[in-house]
């Protein structure tokens, strides 16, 4: 039983899922559901749809490089059972599952960590340049020219029509 | 560790400069035939019944052939079925002619077919291999993937000929 990696959005395929495409060149193109196989079908690039892992790879909005990359990897020699291996492998699993987690997470801290004060300059810089766009309210009421123009609209009432229902 | 690390960077590098290549043709390409291609992916894929013509792919002799009956199933035949095809296009002097009624054994279909385990697989075209009345291969080569199914059916001949099992 193999875990395979979805052609477009590289999410897992696990067994009995989605679809999958053989070309005439027998590349095979694995897919983990109907979402991933119609954007395929529509020639989309994985690269240029925000969604897709291929495209948070590309723009380093994921993290690329680590080691714990190394684990997940296709290995095409079956592995022999071994008690102890499985039990290791399970703990291991875990442990390294955290590892990973704690580093995305860094990673994505580090990302963002410009980011507050970066809005907090452009705030300012913009308070600066154009404060002279707003006026304070008293300023509008001394002078009318600054509001737009009150119209009052009058509507008419026609009388027949009022009355009709009181005649039946 | 950097030796894993180096190994890791440069399969990255492949993959982008692949992507990079297949965008290429696929963008000059996708410019003068979106229309078209976009109107066939979204066609109905459906049964191999009477009248689908479908390619041969061992060298048997001919080239095209078109179906005339399912052996199997109400609405016609799916990947790894057999049919009765007339033999539409051979080459001149191949071991099938043009006109024969002939056995074939469907090894590629464009309707998707649901495996053993729940997932589906489909193929780009229909394609067929001619096979006598006992089963038995006509031709001495496959072209092209085959799906794993055929051994269920009990075409392993077909299986060993082929080039790839999908």
């Amino acid at each position: 039983m193999r875990l395979e990696k979805c052609w477009f959005c590289s999410s897992t395929v696990y067994p009995g899922h989605g679809i999958q495409f053989v070309r005439n060149d027998a590349k095979i193109f694995r897919f983990c559901r109907s979402k991933c196989h119609k954007n395929f079908k529509m020639k989309r690039n994985p690269r240029k749809v925000k969604w897709t892992k291929a495209y948070r790879r590309l723009h380093g909005k994921d993290m690329t490089q680590d080691s714990t990359f190394e684990f997940e990897r296709k290995r095409n020699r079956p592995e022999r059972y071994d008690r102890n291996l499985t039990e290791e492998t399970l703990r291991a699993i875990k442990k390294i599952d955290k590892v990973r987690a704690e580093r995305e997470a860094r990673h994505i801290a580090r990302r963002m960590k410009g980011k507050k004060g970066k809005e907090l300059k452009e705030a300012r810089k913009e308070l600066e340049q154009s404060i002279s766009m707003v006026k304070p309210p008293a300023l509008l009421k001394e002078d009318p020219s600054l509001t737009l123009p009150k119209i009052q609209v009058k509507v008419a009432q026609s009388q027949a029509e009022k009355n009709q229902p009181m005649e039946e | 560790m950097a030796a894993a690390f180096a190994s890791k960077c440069s399969r990255v590098g492949r993959s982008l400069l692949g992507g990079l290549g297949k965008n290429l043709s696929g963008s000059l390409t996708a410019s003068n035939e979106t229309v078209c291609s976009s109107f066939i992916s979204q066609q109905q894929r459906t049964f191999i019944q009477m009248r689908t013509v479908l390619k041969v792919v061992d060298n048997s002799g001919a080239k095209k052939v078109m179906c005339i009956q399912a052996l199997k199933g109400k609405k016609g035949a799916r990947l790894g079925d057999t049919i009765v095809a007339s033999v539409k296009e051979a080459h001149p002097n191949g071991k099938v002619k043009k006109g024969k009624v002939v056995y074939g054994v469907v090894v590629r279909a464009a309707m998707q077919k649901g495996r053993c385990d729940g997932s589906e697989v489909k193929f780009d075209d229909n394609a067929v291999v001619l096979v006598d009345k006992q089963g038995q291969p006509i031709g001495t080569r496959v072209f092209g993937p085959v799906p794993h199914e055929l051994r269920k059916k009990k075409h392993v001949k077909i299986l060993t000929l082929a080039e790839h099992i999908a």
